[in-house]
C-alpha cells in the first residue's frame, strides 16, 4: 500500500473514531462503558482525535503538493503494514454493528453477583448511614449491612430502589433479586450488587427490566452473611437510569 | 506484480467472504434458538467489556504517544546521555523514578519507553522505566492514596514496585548489546529519512511533526491494545471470575488467584486501586499488595504491546521476572504478617 493511500485510511479512521466517541458522550452512552469521572478524559480525547486527524489530512495534502513540485520521487517509500488499519477498524465494527447494552444479568454467568460481599470502598459508609433510608441505593444498602455495627436499626426501616431485576433458582416463589452493576473504573471491573426482594407479584415481572421496589427493609441470611431483604408493598416498571452503574 | 496482487486478491476474498456468509446462514438456521440467544447475550456482554476497557485506555495511550512524539522532536541523544548516566545502577535507578516526570499509566508507558530507547536510553533505564512509571507517577500515588490512605498498602505498593522494576533493570545490563533485546527500529513517517536537520524547524513545524508521529504510533500501538482488549473481553465473557475468587483461599493459591486476575482484568493502573479495594476482606494484604504491584507491569494488552518493542525471549524474561517476585513478596506477606 502506498503511503498517501494508508495516510488517507489513517485520517478517515481518526476521524471515525473521535465520531464513534462523540456520538456515544452526546447521546450519554459513554457512562454504558466508564465510570462518569473519566468523561473529561474521552472529551479530551475526542477533541485530540479530531485534531490528528487534521494533521494526517494536512499531510496527505502536503505530500500531494511535493509530488507536483518535484515528481514522483517517493516511489521507494513503504508505509506501515496494512493490518494496522484493519485492526483499527475492529472497535468501530464492533461499536456499530452490535447494538449497545449496559452489563445485565447476562454478564452474572461469568462476573457473579453479591448479595453481602464487603466489594465495597472500606472506609465510607457513614455517608449511607447520613442518607435518608428512602434515598439510599443498592450500593448503600449493602455497605449499610457490611459494615454498620448494629443492623437492628436498619429494621424497619422504608426502602426505595431502582434496579433490574434477576430471578435466581436458591429464591422462594415470590422473590427476585433488584441488582445493580458497580464500576470503579471501566465495566470491565464492574461487579454486580443484588438486594433480594419479596413481592406476591414477582412471576409476573420479567428478567432484566428495570424496577423501582419500594418496601421495608428486613435483614435475612444469605449465605451465612446478614443481607437487607426488601418486603415489598409496590414493584412498577422504571425506565432504563441515564447511568445504569453506579460509581463508588 | 505488485499492482496486480490486490486485483487478484480481491475477488478471492470476497468469494470467500459470501461463502462464510452463507455457510452462516445455514448453520445458524440449524442451531437451536436457546443457543443463539446465549451467544448473543455472551456478544454483547462482550461488546460492552471490550469497549469499557477501549474507550477508558484510549486517552491514556494518546497521552503516551503525545508524549513520545515530543519526545523524538525535543529531546536530543546529547542530552539524554547527559542527564542519565550509562553505570547499570544508576541508570536502573534514575529510571524507576522518571515516571515521576511522564506521569503515563501502563499503556501510555510503552511507546515512551521505545522513543527513549531510540533516543539512547540505556536497557537497564528503560526497562525499569517500564515497569516502575505506572505506579511511581502522581496520578497513581494519589489515586491509591485515595483508595487506601497513606498507609502500608500505598507505602508497600511504591516500595515493591521499585525493587521489582530495579531488580529487572539490572539483570538486563548484563546484555550489552541492545540489539539482542529490542526489536529493530522501524521508521515510522518516512519524512525522519529524508534528515533535513530537524533543529531548525520552527516551533510549528516541530509541533506538526510531533502529532504526525502520534498519529503513526498511536496506530502501531493501538492495534495491540485492541487485541489485548479482545482477548481481555472474552475471557471475561467466557471465564468465570466467581469460580476464580471462590478457589483463590489459602496463602498460596490466593496471591496466585490475584496474580491471575491482575492479567485477566487488563485495568488501567491510575484506577486498579479502587478495583483492589474490593478485594480486601476477601483477600489478604499480601494477595491484594501482589495484584496492586504485579497489574500494572503485566496484563494480556501490555504483553502485546511489549512484543513491539522486545524481542520474544525478552518478553517472557519481562513478565517472568516480575511475576516471580510479585509471587514471592505475595507469599512472604501472606506467611509473615499477622
Amino acid at each position: 500500500m502506498q503511503t498517501r493511500m494508508y495516510r488517507s485510511f489513517q485520517g478517515l479512521l481518526l476521524m471515525g473514531m473521535c465520531v464513534f466517541f462523540a456520538s456515544k458522550a452526546a447521546n450519554g452512552q459513554l457512562t454504558w462503558y466508564i465510570n462518569s469521572r473519566f468523561i473529561p478524559l474521552t472529551i479530551f480525547g475526542i477533541i485530540f482525535l479530531a485534531v490528528l486527524s487534521q494533521i494526517i489530512f494536512a499531510e496527505i495534502r502536503r505530500s500531494r503538493k511535493r509530488d507536483e513540485e518535484h515528481g514522483h520521487e517517493h516511489d521507494h517509500d513503504h508505509a506501515p503494514a496494512p493490518v494496522n488499519l484493519w485492526i483499527m477498524l475492529v472497535p468501530l465494527l464492533i461499536g456499530v454493528l452490535i447494538p449497545a447494552r449496559p452489563l445485565d444479568s447476562s454478564a452474572f454467568a461469568t462476573k457473579g453477583f453479591n448479595t453481602n460481599s464487603p466489594l465495597v470502598s472500606a472506609d465510607s459508609s457513614t455517608q449511607s448511614v447520613q442518607t435518608e433510608s428512602e434515598e439510599r441505593n443498592i450500593l448503600d444498602w449493602i455497605k449499610l449491612f457490611n459494615l454498620e455495627a448494629d443492623i437492628s436499626q436498619f429494621e424497619g426501616e422504608r426502602a426505595s430502589v431502582i434496579g433490574f431485576v434477576y430471578f435466581d433458582e436458591t429464591l422462594g416463589e415470590n422473590q427476585f433479586y433488584v441488582s445493580r452493576f458497580v464500576v470503579s473504573c471501566c465495566a470491565a471491573d464492574g461487579f454486580a450488587l443484588a438486594m433480594p426482594v419479596e413481592w406476591s407479584g414477582a412471576a409476573a415481572l420479567e428478567q432484566d427490566s428495570w424496577v423501582l421496589v419500594k418496601g421495608t427493609i428486613e435483614p435475612i441470611t444469605l449465605d451465612d452473611k446478614v443481607a437487607p431483604l426488601i418486603v415489598a408493598d409496590s414493584v412498577v416498571a422504571a425506565p432504563t437510569p441515564d447511568q445504569p452503574y453506579l460509581f463508588p | 506484480m505488485e499492482n496486480t496482487k490486490p486485483l487478484n486478491r480481491l475477488p478471492r476474498n470476497l468469494i470467500l467472504s459470501i461463502a462464510f456468509g452463507v455457510l452462516f446462514i445455514v448453520a445458524s438456521s440449524m442451531v437451536p434458538a436457546e443457543f443463539l440467544s446465549w451467544l448473543w447475550d455472551r456478544m454483547n456482554v462482550f461488546a460492552t467489556v471490550f469497549l469499557g476497557i477501549f474507550v477508558e485506555a484510549v486517552p491514556y495511550l494518546l497521552l503516551g504517544t503525545l508524549a513520545s512524539g515530543l519526545v523524538e522532536v525535543f529531546l536530543d541523544r546529547d542530552q539524554m546521555s547527559r542527564w542519565i548516566s550509562n553505570r547499570p545502577i544508576a541508570a536502573a535507578v534514575t529510571g524507576a523514578f522518571m515516571g515521576m516526570v511522564f506521569p503515563v499509566c501502563e499503556c501510555g508507558v510503552v511507546p515512551l519507553t521505545r522513543r527513549l530507547f531510540h533516543k539512547g536510553l540505556p536497557l537497564s533505564a528503560g526497562i525499569s522505566f517500564l515497569l516502575a512509571a505506572p505506579v511511581l507517577n502522581p496520578i497513581v500515588i494519589l489515586s491509591t492514596a485515595a483508595a487506601f490512605g497513606w498507609g502500608q498498602m500505598l507505602f508497600w505498593r511504591i516500595g515493591l514496585s521499585l525493587v521489582i522494576a530495579i531488580a529487572t533493570g539490572l539483570i538486563f545490563s548484563v546484555e550489552s548489546e541492545a540489539g539482542n533485546v529490542l526489536r529493530p527500529a522501524l521508521t515510522l513517517s518516512h519524512e525522519h529519512d529524508h534528515a533535513h536537520d530537524s533543529s531548525s524547524d520552527s516551533f510549528i513545524e516541530k509541533i506538526r511533526k510531533a502529532l504526525l508521529i502520534t498519529a503513526d504510533e498511536f496506530f502501531e500501538m493501538g492495534r495491540y491494545l485492541i487485541l489485548g482488549s479482545i482477548l481481555a473481553a472474552a475471557l471475561q465473557t467466557f471465564v468465570s471470575q466467581s469460580a476464580l475468587l471462590t478457589i483463590g483461599s489459602g496463602p498460596v493459591l490466593s496471591v496466585l488467584v490475584m496474580l491471575g486476575l491482575a492479567i485477566l482484568l487488563s485495568i488501567c493502573s491510575t484506577v486498579d486501586a479502587f478495583v483492589a479495594l474490593g478485594f480486601v476482606g476477601t483477600f489478604s494484604f499480601g494477595s491484594v499488595l501482589s495484584f496492586l504491584v504485579f497489574g500494572p507491569m503485566v496484563d494480556i494488552k501490555s504483553v502485546l504491546m511489549y512484543s513491539q518493542v522486545f524481542k520474544k525471549r525478552s518478553v517472557v524474561y519481562i513478565v517472568a521476572i516480575p511475576f516471580m517476585m510479585s509471587l514471592l513478596f505475595g507469599l512472604i506477606f501472606n506467611y509473615f504478617q499477622p
